[in-house]
C-alpha cells in the first residue's frame, strides 16, 4: 500500500481485492463462528436415530415451551415496560428521578437468582402463598415455581427493563408535534396513544422485545433453576445426562435455526423502519402534573413491580446473608471469587469493543451481501446457547490450539463468542446515528482511514461504546453455563458459586455470593442508565 | 473528566489483556491432586479436607454433573489436569472405565476392603458408599402393607398421591435402568407413564424436598435414596416419615442398589497422591467419613453403617451388577424422555 | 386599502387580549386581540420568538391561556379558567414539520380524523380530499415517499378532511426549496379561497403574509404591533419596527412647518390627523423614489442590486443618509452616478424622531 503513487494504487486495489477491513472482518466472523459451525457439523453428521428420537421425544416440546415462554415474556415485558416509561416520561410523578433509577434495577439481578429467590418465594407453603392464604382463604394455592407460570414471571420480571429503557428514550424523544397533529384532527388522548404514539416507537418496541426474547431463548440460569424445559435447559440435560454430545447438537442446530429467522426478520425490520426517522422541528413533550390520586396509583404501581422484581430479591439476599454470617457460614475463598469474576467480565468486554470495532463499522457502512453475512455470522453466538459454545470452544481449543487448554483463554473466548453481540449491538446503533458526512469530511480534508477513525469517529462514539463496554461487562459477570463447563480447575467464579450452593437449595450459602454480584452490576446498570439518559450525538 | 477516567480504565483493560495472554497455561504446583467431583460439594469437601490435613497434599476440586464430567475428561484426554474422578454413580464410573479414562490400578488391600461387585474387576473404579432406593411415606396416611412393589407406583389408586425426582436425576435413571433390566422395556414405560400421571406436578429436583412433602402429607408417598429420610429425622424427629423397602419376597425384583465411587484417571500426573486419597477413602476413618457421615452404606464390610440404617445384608438387592448400569445409561434416557418424565 | 365587506361574514374566531406564558412567567404573548372572519386568511407575521407560534398554538389548545378569551364560532374554548383540550375545537393544524405518521399511508393519514365517519363515508371523503389537493394517485404512498411539496398537500389534506371550522398553518413553506414555495403559494392560497377556509397562517417572511393573507397580524417581543390589510401594512405601517421589517424602508430626518414636513429631498404633506412632535423620521419605500441623472444634486449612486425585473439601487445624500429606489430594469445606471430624486409618495408616514 505504501507505493509511490498511493492513490493511484488505492484506486485499482479497490477495484480488484476486497478492502482491509473486510478482510478483518472476515477473519473475526470465522472465528466468532467456528463453534456454530462445529455444532452444525455434528448436528448434520448425526445418526438419523438421533433426530428421529428427539422429533419423537423432545423438539415438539422443547419448541412450544420456548416459544410460548418467550411470547407470555414479550407481551408482559411490552406491558410493564410501556406503561412504565409513558409514566415516567409523560406525568410528574413524586420523585420521578428516583424511580427513574429504580426501575432499570432488576437488570442488576442475574435470572438465576431471581430464579431462586422464586422457588423460595412461592414454594408450597411459602412466604407468598401464606400472604395469597390471608386473602384468598387457607385453602388457597399459588402457582408453582416449578411451572410456565413461574418461569414467565421470574423471566419477566428480569427482562422488562430492556423494554422500558427503549420504550422511555422513544418516548422522551418523540416529537410531540405528531400527538398534537393527532389531537388536532380530533383523537383523544387514548386514542392518539394507541394510534400514533404506540405504532411510531413501534422500531424501539421490537429492538427491548427482541432483546428480551433471545434473552429468554438464551437463557440457561433460570429455567434450568425452575427446571422449566426450553431449548437451553433440554440442551444441558443432554450433554449432562448423556455420554455423547450429539443430541445436544442437534437440538442447538434447531434452536439456532430459529434464531437465526429471528434475526434476520429483526434487522429486516430495522432496515423498513429506518424510514420512520422524521425530518424536521422536534418538539419535546412536556409530563404533566399528576393528581394525588394517579400520583397515588402511579407510586403503587411502580413500587410492586420494582419490589417484586428488586425489592423483596435483595431483601431475602441481605437476610440470608446476614443468617450466613451468623452461622459462621460465610466462604473464605470469597475474595478470589470476587476477583476472578471482576478478572474474566473485564478483559471480555475489552477485547469485545476491540473485535467489535471492525465488525460494526462494516455492519453501518458497507451494506454489502458479505458485510450482512459477515455481521449475522457475529450475532450467531448469543444465540448458541452458552453450554454448546462453551463445549464447542472446547473441543476446537483441543484441536487447534491445545496448547491454550487449562488457561483462562478457553473461557474467554467462549465469553467473546457468546458476548460478542451483545457489544456489537451497541456499537452499531451508537455509529448507525453518526453521520456519514462527519467522516467525508475527514476524508475530504485529506484524513486517512484511521486518522478519521481515530480523531472523528473514535471521539463521538466513545459513549456508545463505553455502554457496550459496561453491557458486556454485566453479562460476563452473571455468565454461568459457559463458566460451569469450561472454567479451569481452582477458577469458580461468583456465578460459579451462587449455582453451586442454590441447586443443593443452601439458600444461606448462596446468598453473599448473589449479594456481591447483585452488589457489583447495580452501579454499573446505574452508570449505564445516566449515560443513556444523555443525548448520544446531535446530527440532525 | 469521565474522558479521562473511560480511557484509563479501557488501558488497563488491554494491559491487563495482553499479560493474561502472555501467561502460561495455569499448572498447579507437584503435589496438588486435581479431584474432578460429581458428588456435592458439601458432602465430599469435609472429607477432603481431613485427607489433606493428614497427608499434607493439597486438593484442587472441581464440581460439576458426572456425565458432563466425563464427557469433559473425554474431551480433555491427555491433558487432563485430573487425577481422580469421584462420582455418584457406578453406572458412570464403568463408562468411564470403558472410555480408557480411568487407569487399573494396584491398591494394597483392597481386595480385603471392597467386595467384588462394588469395584470394577481391574480396580479402575473402586466402590466407597452404597445408597438404596426406596419408597418414603407418610405413616399417618398410608400403611407399610399397602405397597409391595416399586412398580404399584403407577397404579391409578395413587393419583396425586406420589412425589418424584425430576427426570435429571440419576438415582431416577439407574432405577428405571434396573426396573428395564429386570421387567423389559413394555412394562417399565407403563410404569413410567402411570407414575408421570399419578405425580402430576410433584416432581421435585431434590431428594431432599420429596421427603419433606411427604412428612408436610402433601403427598402420601415417594421415592428416594434412603439416607433423605434419615436425614429429615435427624432433623425432624417426629415427622410422619419412614422408609419402605419395595420388592422384597421370593418374587420381587429387590432393590435397587447403587454406589459412589473413585477412580484414578488414565493421564492422572500425581499418581502416588491419588492412590494416597483412594487408601484414605477405603480406609475407616475415610469410610466413616465418606460413607457412615451422611447415612450410607460403607463398603467396606469393615465398617459399620450408621446404628440407624436397615443392615445391608437383611434384604434383596435387585440382582443388576453395577457395571451393567453403564450401557443401560442411554437407552433408559431414551426410555424416559419417551414417556416424558421432566 | 381596500376595504373589503368583511363585516356581514360571520365571525369565526375573536381573540380578546389573549395573553400566554412559558414556564419562564415571562409572557410569550401579551394581550392579543383580533378576530377572523369567515373565509379570511389571516396571516400572523413577525420575527422568531415573536410570539406568533405561540399564538396559533393557543388558539388550537396545546397552550393554555391565562387572561383573555378565545372564541370559536361564538363559544368560548379557552379562558382563564376554561380549555378545551384540541381535540374538541375542531380546529384544522398543519405543522412546520407536517407531522405526516409516517407509519400511515397516505390515505390513512387522510382518512386520521375520520373516525366518526362510516368507512364508505370515510373513504369518499379521503378521495375527495386527495383529489382536491391534487393526489389522488398516492393514497398508498408512505410520507417518506413523497416530495415535500406533496408532504405538504397532504398535511393539508389531512388537516381539511374533518372539515375544520378554522386551518391553522403553522410556517407551512419553511422546509421547501425556494421555487416550490413560490408554486405551493398560489395553490394553497386558490384551495383556501375554493373551499371558503377560514384559515390562520404563521410566517416570518412578509412576501408570503402579503401573498397569502387578507389581513396581517405582525407581532413584535409578543405584542400585537399592527392588524390590517397587507396594503395597510406595507404603506400606512404602525410602526417603525412594522415599517422595516415588511420590506426595505429608509428613515430620513425631516421637519413639519406649516402642515408640510421638510426634509433633504423635497417637502411633502403631512397626514390629516398627525399631532406628533414637529421633528419627524419620514419613511420612504424604494417604490416612493424616481431617479434621474442629474449631476448637480449632489446626489450619487453607491449600490445596485439588480432583482429581475428592477434595479434597487442605494442613494448616498449628500448629507450622508441613504435611501434606496427601485427601477424598472430596463434603464441602468452605473455606479457613482450622480442623480436627482423625487418623491412620488401618495402617502406621508412619519415617525417621531427619538
Amino acid at each position: 500500500m505504501a507505493s509511490a503513487n498511493p492513490s493511484l494504487t488505492l484506486t485499482r486495489l479497490r477495484i480488484h481485492a476486497p478492502s482491509p477491513l473486510i478482510i478483518v472482518a472476515f477473519i473475526l466472523t470465522g472465528l466468532i463462528t467456528l463453534p456454530l459451525l462445529y455444532v452444525i457439523f455434528s448436528a448434520l453428521t448425526a445418526d438419523g436415530a438421533v433426530w428421529q428420537r428427539l422429533w419423537s421425544t423432545r423438539i415438539p416440546e422443547l419448541l412450544f415451551n420456548t416459544f410460548s415462554l418467550a411470547v407470555s415474556v414479550a407481551v408482559i415485558d411490552l406491558i410493564l415496560g410501556v406503561s412504565m416509561a409513558w409514566i415516567i416520561t409523560r406525568y410528574r410523578v413524586v420523585s420521578s428521578t428516583l424511580w427513574d433509577w429504580l426501575i432499570i434495577l432488576p437488570l442488576a439481578i442475574p435470572s438465576y437468582v431471581l430464579a431462586y429467590t422464586y422457588t423460595y418465594l412461592l414454594q408450597r407453603n411459602g412466604p407468598l402463598e401464606q400472604a395469597w392464604q390471608i386473602v384468598a382463604g387457607s385453602d388457597a394455592q399459588i402457582f408453582s415455581p416449578f411451572s410456565f407460570a413461574g418461569a414467565t414471571l421470574v423471566m419477566s420480571l428480569n427482562t422488562f427493563p430492556f423494554v422500558y429503557l427503549l420504550a422511555r428514550s422513544a418516548f422522551k424523544n418523540f416529537n410531540i408535534s405528531f400527538e398534537e397533529a393527532a389531537r388536532a384532527t380530533g383523537a383523544s388522548r387514548l386514542s392518539t396513544f394507541f394510534r400514533v404514539s404506540l405504532p411510531m416507537i413501534r422500531p424501539s418496541l421490537i429492538a427491548g422485545l427482541f432483546l428480551a426474547i433471545l434473552y429468554v431463548a438464551s437463557d440457561f440460569g433460570a429455567v434450568s433453576m425452575l427446571r422449566f424445559q426450553t431449548f437451553t435447559y433440554a440442551i444441558y440435560q443432554q450433554m449432562t445426562g448423556r455420554f455423547d454430545n450429539t443430541a445436544a447438537a442437534c437440538l442447538s442446530m434447531v434452536l439456532v435455526f430459529f434464531a437465526f429467522v429471528f434475526l434476520l426478520g429483526e434487522r429486516w425490520f430495522r432496515q423498513r423502519s429506518r424510514f420512520y426517522q422524521t425530518t424536521g422541528r422536534y418538539r419535546k413533550p412536556i409530563p404533566q402534573a399528576c393528581s394525588p390520586i394517579q400520583n397515588l396509583c402511579f407510586t403503587g404501581y411502580l413500587g410492586m413491580v420494582i419490589v417484586a422484581a428488586f425489592g423483596l430479591p435483595v431483601y431475602l439476599l441481605i437476610q440470608w446473608t446476614l443468617d450466613a454470617l451468623a452461622a459462621g457460614d460465610l466462604s473464605p475463598g470469597l475474595i478470589g471469587y470476587v476477583g476472578n469474576s471482576l478478572f474474566l467480565a473485564g478483559i471480555t468486554a475489552t477485547l469485545a469493543i476491540v473485535i467489535g470495532i471492525p465488525l460494526a463499522y462494516l455492519a453501518c457502512r458497507k451494506h454489502t451481501w458479505g458485510s450482512l453475512l459477515c455481521i449475522q455470522g457475529a450475532y450467531a453466538g448469543y444465540v448458541l446457547p452458552g453450554p454448546v459454545a462453551a463445549l464447542a470452544v472446547l473441543v476446537l481449543i483441543t484441536q487447534l490450539a491445545p496448547a491454550l487448554y487449562g488457561t483462562v483463554i478457553v473461557l474467554l473466548i467462549a465469553y467473546l463468542v457468546h458476548f460478542l453481540p451483545v457489544a456489537l449491538q451497541g456499537m452499531e446503533s451508537t455509529l448507525q446515528q453518526l453521520s456519514p458526512n462527519l467522516e467525508e469530511a475527514a476524508k475530504s480534508l485529506g484524513a486517512r482511514a484511521f486518522q478519521t477513525f481515530s480523531q472523528v469517529t473514535l471521539p463521538l462514539v466513545r459513549g456508545g461504546f463505553m455502554s457496550a463496554w459496561i453491557l458486556v461487562f454485566i453479562q460476563c459477570l452473571k455468565e454461568l453455563p459457559a463458566t460451569l463447563l469450561l472454567r479451569p480447575v481452582g477458577f469458580d467464579t461468583l456465578a460459579i458459586r451462587i449455582w453451586l450452593e442454590a441447586s443443593e437449595e443452601l439458600y444461606q450459602l448462596a446468598a453473599p455470593p448473589a449479594l456481591l454480584i447483585v452488589a457489583m452490576t447495580t452501579p454499573v446498570v446505574l452508570l449505564l442508565m445516566k449515560k443513556g439518559s444523555q443525548p448520544v450525538s446531535r446530527n440532525g | 473528566m469521565r474522558f479521562h477516567c473511560i480511557h484509563k480504565v479501557l488501558l488497563c483493560s488491554i494491559t491487563l489483556g495482553i499479560s493474561l495472554l502472555s501467561l502460561p497455561p495455569l499448572s498447579f504446583s507437584d503435589d496438588t491432586l486435581v479431584v474432578y467431583s460429581g458428588r456435592a460439594e458439601r458432602l465430599i469437601k469435609p472429607v477432603l479436607d481431613a485427607f489433606q490435613a493428614e497427608s499434607g497434599i493439597t486438593i484442587q476440586m472441581l464440581t460439576a454433573d458426572t456425565t458432563a464430567l466425563v464427557n469433559r475428561l473425554g474431551m480433555e484426554g491427555e491433558r487432563s489436569p485430573a487425577d481422580v474422578f469421584i462420582s455418584n454413580d457406578a453406572g458412570t464410573l464403568e463408562r468411564a472405565r470403558e472410555l480408557h479414562l480411568l487407569q487399573a490400578v494396584d491398591i494394597p488391600g483392597i481386595e480385603g476392603a471392597i467386595p467384588q461387585p462394588f469395584r470394577a474387576p481391574d480396580n479402575s473404579w473402586i466402590g466407597l458408599s452404597g445408597r438404596i432406593w426406596v419408597v418414603v411415606y407418610n405413616t399417618t396416611l398410608v400403611k407399610p402393607t399397602e405397597i409391595t412393589s416399586i412398580l404399584e407406583l403407577g397404579q391409578p389408586k395413587w393419583k396425586g398421591k406420589v412425589a418424584i425426582p425430576s427426570a435429571s436425576s440419576v438415582y431416577l435413571q439407574t432405577g428405571v435402568s434396573v426396573i428395564r433390566e429386570i421387567q423389559g422395556d413394555t412394562v417399565t414405560k407403563k410404569f413410567l407413564q402411570g407414575l408421570k400421571d399419578n405425580a402430576g406436578t410433584s416432581v421435585y429436583g431434590k431428594n431432599r424436598q420429596i421427603v419433606a412433602a411427604v412428612a408436610r402429607g402433601e403427598v402420601a408417598v415417594g421415592l428416594v435414596n434412603h439416607y433423605y429420610i434419615n436425614r429429615h429425622l435427624d432433623e425432624h424427629a417426629d415427622a410422619p416419615v419412614a422408609q419402605l423397602l419395595p420388592d422384597q419376597g421370593e418374587n420381587g425384583m429387590g432393590i435397587v442398589l447403587n454406589a459412589a465411587g473413585i477412580g484414578i484417571t488414565a493421564h492422572a500426573t500425581h499418581l502416588a497422591q491419588a492412590k494416597a486419597l483412594v487408601q484414605f477413602l477405603i480406609s475407616t476413618k475415610g469410610q466413616q467419613m465418606f460413607a457412615s457421615g451422611n447415612k450410607e452404606y460403607p463398603l467396606n464390610a469393615s465398617v459399620d453403617a450408621a446404628p440407624e440404617l436397615v443392615p445391608l445384608k437383611s434384604f434383596q438387592v435387585a440382582n443388576v451388577p453395577l457395571a451393567r448400569l453403564a450401557e443401560l445409561r442411554d437407552p433408559t434416557m431414551t426410555v424416559i424422555e419417551h414417556v416424558g418424565l421432566r | 386599502m381596500t376595504n373589503e365587506p368583511t363585516h356581514d361574514k360571520p365571525i369565526v374566531l375573536e381573540l380578546k387580549k389573549i395573553t400566554c406564558s412559558y414556564d419562564s412567567g415571562k409572557p410569550a404573548v401579551h394581550e392579543i386581540s383580533f378576530t377572523a372572519n369567515k373565509g379570511d386568511i389571516i396571516c400572523l407575521l413577525g420575527p422568531s420568538g415573536c410570539g406568533k407560534t405561540t399564538t396559533l398554538r393557543a388558539i388550537a389548545g396545546f397552550e393554555s391561556v391565562i387572561e383573555g378569551t378565545v372564541l370559536l364560532d361564538g363559544n368560548p374554548v379557552a379562558d382563564e379558567t376554561l380549555h378545551v383540550p384540541p381535540e374538541e375545537r375542531r380546529v384544522g393544524m398543519v405543522f412546520q414539520d407536517y407531522a405526516l405518521f409516517p407509519h400511515l399511508c397516505v390515505n390513512d393519514n387522510v382518512s386520521f380524523g375520520l373516525c366518526h365517519l362510516s368507512s364508505d363515508d370515510r373513504r369518499h371523503r379521503v378521495e375527495e380530499m386527495l383529489a382536491l389537493t391534487g393526489l389522488s394517485e398516492l393514497g398508498q404512498r408512505y410520507p417518506h415517499e413523497l416530495s415535500g411539496g406533496q408532504q405538504q398537500r397532504v398535511a393539508l389534506a389531512r388537516a381539511l378532511a374533518p372539515q375544520p371550522v378554522l386551518l391553522l398553518l403553522d410556517e407551512p413553506f419553511s422546509n421547501l426549496d425556494p421555487d416550490m414555495t413560490y408554486k405551493m403559494r398560489g395553490e394553497l392560497h386558490q384551495l383556501l379561497k375554493n373551499t371558503q377556509t377560514t384559515a390562520i397562517l404563521v410566517t416570518h417572511d412578509h412576501e408570503e403574509a402579503f401573498t397569502m393573507a387578507d389581513k396581517v397580524a405582525v407581532l413584535h417581543q409578543g405584542r400585537l404591533e399592527q392588524f390590517a390589510s397587507p396594503e395597510t401594512i406595507y404603506h400606512l405601517p404602525a410602526s417603525r419596527f412594522v415599517a422595516e421589517f415588511v420590506g426595505q424602508a429608509d428613515f430620513i430626518p425631516g421637519e413639519i412647518q406649516n402642515q408640510v414636513v421638510t426634509t433633504e429631498i423635497g417637502k411633502l404633506p403631512i397626514p390629516k390627523d398627525y399631532q406628533g412632535h414637529h421633528k419627524v423620521l419620514v419613511m420612504i419605500r424604494p417604490d416612493d423614489i424616481e431617479l434621474c441623472i442629474n449631476a448637480t444634486q449632489g446626489a450619487k449612486i453607491e449600490t445596485r442590486q439588480f432583482r429581475g425585473s428592477e434595479n434597487l439601487y442605494g442613494i448616498r445624500l449628500p448629507s450622508g443618509h441613504l435611501i434606496h429606489s427601485s427601477a424598472p430594469s430596463t434603464q441602468c445606471h452605473k455606479l457613482n452616478t450622480p442623480v436627482e430624486v423625487k418623491i412620488i409618495a401618495t402617502h406621508t408616514v412619519l415617525f417621531e424622531q427619538t
